[in-house]
């Protein structure tokens, strides 16, 4: 494992007495839909200083930093430049008071020069002779010392350097603030530290960074400053020289807090459903790992650690070495070629509306989606059974609205999960993989699925893998630890000091 | 203001009211360039609905032109369900053509209903090989199948061209490029005493056909749900790469069989005036459909009687042949623009924001 390329050249810069904020952010709230994405922030942001933001997927990070960048508008409170209250009504207008954001896709055209991409769209540029616009870039980046041809090819270029021909567009709009959303996850640790030198170099000149994160040791290495969001909310503000380890870092990014409690009866375990043995490759390191019938198995971490590509290859989406995954005692090549449509493996994906559902179709049509092989005649679908059964489907997980001529999109994100979750679960699977089953669900349709999955222990095992650490604690029997594509630790639920040994772990701290 | 929000129930009748309203729109867009150039629109508009539905002969002339449009659009639409963007209709229906005429012109002794059922199986292979090739391509090699049938289309037409004017002409033909006249046994014969010929019923049932596949055979939800991407496919181990080859094969096959229809019933041998993109308008009726067969049986009508209409307008006031044209684009546009308003309703915003 590589570590990151950069120390600070100096400690944790102060706030030089008497200076405002140049972006203050007052009881920003914003709704889409039910969900409530952000509630109530209020957030400064100083010039020459580097402000962290860090968050969970789904902590509200990325509709904040929209919001500040003119891309949606709150539904309550107010953004202030300078002390002056703004109403951004586009892009343009943040561009214009000095914000620019560096998304995690690049937004260049690959065929044409550094210089080109830089001066495109601006005013003038139109008229300017190659020469003349390599030469302006050229000083541009000198001054904030980015090592970067003007005259290259994007098409030519690392993911780096064309994340530096994105910095260098905004430095030539002379934004003051400028917004790097997850900018390391496509770099090497090499360009990392690079990128890193040269935010510094850019706040010693005066500008303001907001640098959204959920790398905590990116995090500690760089920030002046830290804001954590948890759930829509700042959960605090921390001064990242008073931090004493990564893992009190982590444990106040997850939370702590139980919002809800269910009651697990232990089940006796039969035979082993999953089996990983020294999985290497695909971002994974020397994964060992088992589930047996009877027994809940969460996989946690940060997200981002190689849950992905462990779920891809258990599923069957991706395909892992040879003889490294089996599933219900049948290595991956064999369980998939001769795989059931019962009786087998069910996967309930995160993605449900993108994976999982055909979105524009009905109920019905959702129910056969995996279990078509149940209702085929010969060349026929008995339509007729499918409907009776998706209709008892609704009525058993209370599915709403009650129609089987409902559309998959139409439904709520608990009403979707319970779908995919009747589905599956009608499969009578043997092995279940559940990704953040509950992500973005009210507590009443939690509650119900993790009774559920609770309940599908008597016929199968569960992996489940969930970013949430009260739900791993309170379904798991044990919880396995990811971090970087390594399974850390198994810890017992059990065992009283689990919850406390999970964050360090999480944090990549081994004692 | 006015305040755009997504519908929570689809809307009742929302499509009729989108599709008319835009056939409105169009004629009326239509309207005011003729009246831009001189002629009296309204004249014009009565001009164009007389050549369309004005009487039996107008009737019959759409009614025959709708029969090749209806199975290229068939075709079309079964390839575009699944996000396979076949737009070789054109091509496939020159190759279906050209699988019939082989038949007709190496068997011409050959019984009616032995001859007749040997061309359409022909134009059926032929017209798939045709889109197999783009098909197969995009699987083992990743080519865009926008483009490869797309080229197709023009090696096609050539194979069709080089075909009239040299292996299979007719030394009779006084140096004409064309065919020799099939035999009676190659030849659609006409419902009773009517224009129309028996093409039309083939069309019911290959129309019936597909639709009971789709919504009853396991394969055809297959394609349904193959339709949201090789992604979801994968996650409910569909076979994706065999329902790419089997529907753009199937889609082809249908363009090939239009092509047997139009050479074998109208013409009555292969030539070059064959081919008067067809497999194009296809794809303009496919989407106006909404890729569902019944309808693409409206849609295909609409058009084709838009084209004889339009022709009969041409002819009484001298408008440029490009007007059918601009018809056809605008009522395209017009109508998927319109569709914004099937999943978005707008509404007044509430004083002020």
């Amino acid at each position: 494992m590589t570590e990151l390329h950069f120390t600070r050249p100096v400690p944790v810069r102060a706030v030089p007495e008497g200076t405002r904020p140049v972006v203050s952010l007052k009881g920003i709230t914003k709704r889409f839909g039910k969900v409530l994405a952000n509630d109530s922030i209020s957030l400064d942001v100083y010039p020459g200083r580097i402000k962290a933001l860090l968050g969970e997927n789904g902590a509200g990070k990325s509709t904040m930093m929209s919001m500040l960048a003119g891309r949606y508008k709150p539904d309550e409170g107010t953004i202030e430049i300078d002390g002056q209250s703004v109403r951004f009504t586009s892009s343009k207008d943040a561009i214009a008071a000095g914000i620019g954001m560096v998304y995690q896709n690049f937004m260049l055209v690959d065929s044409m020069t550094v210089a080109e991409n830089v001066l495109l769209g601006q005013e003038g540029s139109l008229f300017i002779n190659p020469a003349e616009m390599e030469k302006r870039v050229g000083e541009l980046a000198r001054r904030y010392s980015l090592d970067i041809d003007p005259g290259a090819r994007i098409a030519d270029l690392s993911m780096g350097e064309r994340q530096l021909v994105e910095i260098l567009k905004l430095l030539y709009r002379e934004s003051r603030i400028l917004i790097f959303d997850e900018p390391t996850a496509v770099l090497t640790p090499e360009e990392t530290g690079n990128l890193f030198k040269a935010l510094w170099n850019m706040t010693e000149q005066g500008k303001s960074i907001i640098f959204i994160s959920h790398k905590l040791e990116e995090v500690i290495a760089l920030a002046d400053e830290i804001a954590i969001l948890r759930r829509g909310r700042i959960e605090g503000e921390l001064d990242p020289s008073l931090i004493e380890s990564k893992a009190e870092l982590a444990s106040r990014m997850v939370g702590k807090e139980v919002l809800l409690e269910v009651n697990r009866e232990p089940v006796e375990t039969g035979r082993t459903v999953l089996e990983i043995k020294s999985l290497t490759g695909l971002g994974l390191v020397d994964v060992d790992l088992t589930v047996k019938r009877g027994e809940i198995v969460a996989l946690v971490g940060v997200a981002g650690n190689g849950q992905k590509p462990l779920v891809e290859a258990v599923t069957g989406l991706t395909r892992p070495p040879v003889d490294t995954v089996f599933i219900m005692g049948h290595p991956w090549r064999k369980f998939f070629a001769e795989s059931t449509w019962n009786r087998s493996m069910c996967y309930i994906p995160e993605d449900r509306l993108g994976l999982a559902t055909l979105r524009n179709q009905n109920l019905v049509d959702n129910l056969l989606l995996t279990t078509r092989k149940g209702f085929a005649k010969g060349l026929w679908l008995d339509k007729k059974r499918a409907a009776r059964d998706t209709r008892e489907l609704i009525e058993k997980f209370d599915i709403r609205p009650g129609r089987i001529h409902a559309l998959a999109w139409q439904l709520s994100g608990g009403n979707l999960q319970k779908t995919v979750l009747a589905r599956e679960l009608y499969r009578q699977p043997r092995f279940i993989v559940a990704e953040q089953p509950t992500q973005g669900l009210d507590v009443s349709a939690t509650e119900e699925v993790w009774n559920r999955l609770l309940e599908a222990r008597s016929m199968a095992g569960v992996l489940l893998v969930t970013g949430d650490l009260n739900e791993a604690l309170q379904l798991a029997d044990r919880i396995a630890v990811i971090y970087r594509g390594q399974i850390l630790g198994v810890l017992d639920t059990a065992d009283a000091d689990t919850p406390s040994k999970i964050g360090p772990l999480m944090a990549g701290v081994i004692d | 203001m006015l305040k755009i929000r997504k519908r929570d129930e689809p809307w009742k009748w929302g499509a009729l009211v989108v599709f008319l309203g835009a056939l409105l729109f169009s004629l009326l867009v239509g309207g005011l360039i003729l009246a831009g150039h001189g002629k009296d629109a309204l004249h014009a508009l009565d001009l164009l609905w007389q050549g369309s539905f004005g009487n039996a002969w107008a009737l019959e002339g759409a009614l025959l032109k709708a029969i090749p449009l209806f199975l290229c659009s068939l075709g079309v639409a079964v390839a575009f369900r699944m996000q396979i963007w076949n737009i070789g209709a054109e091509g496939q229906f020159a190759l279906g053509a050209i699988g019939a005429t082989w038949m007709a012109l190496t068997f011409p002794d050959l019984p009616r209903y032995v001859l007749l059922p040997l061309m359409f199986i022909m134009a059926f292979v032929f017209g798939g090989v045709w889109a197999f090739i783009p098909a197969l391509l995009k699987l083992k090699l990743r080519v865009n199948e926008i483009i490869s049938t797309l080229m197709l289309n023009y090696i096609a037409i050539l194979l069709l061209d080089f075909l009239v004017f040299d292996a299979w002409k007719d030394p009779a033909s006084f140096g004409f490029p064309m065919t020799p006249e099939f035999t009676p046994g190659a030849v659609i014969p006409s419902i009773g005493n009517s224009g129309i010929h028996w093409g039309l019923f083939f069309c019911v049932v290959v129309g019936f056909g597909l639709w009971g596949f789709m919504r009853f055979t396991r394969l055809g939800f297959e394609l349904k749900a193959s339709g949201e991407g090789a992604r979801v496919a994968k996650y409910a181990k569909i076979r994706y790469g065999m329902l790419v080859l089997f529907v753009m094969t199937l889609s082809g096959g249908f363009a090939g069989w239009a092509g047997c229809i139009e050479t074998s019933a109208v013409l009555g041998r292969l030539q070059g005036s064959l081919m008067v993109g067809y497999g194009y308008t296809a794809i303009v009726v496919a989407w106006l459909a909404r890729l569902e067969p019944l309808n693409i049986a409206f849609a295909s009508f609409l058009l084709a009687a838009l084209r004889v209409g339009v022709e009969n307008m041409q002819l009484e006031l001298q408008i440029p042949a490009a007007f059918g044209s601009i018809l056809e684009g605008m009522i395209l546009l017009t109508v998927l623009a319109g569709q914004f308003f099937l999943t978005y309703t707008l509404e007044r915003r509430q004083g002020g924001e």
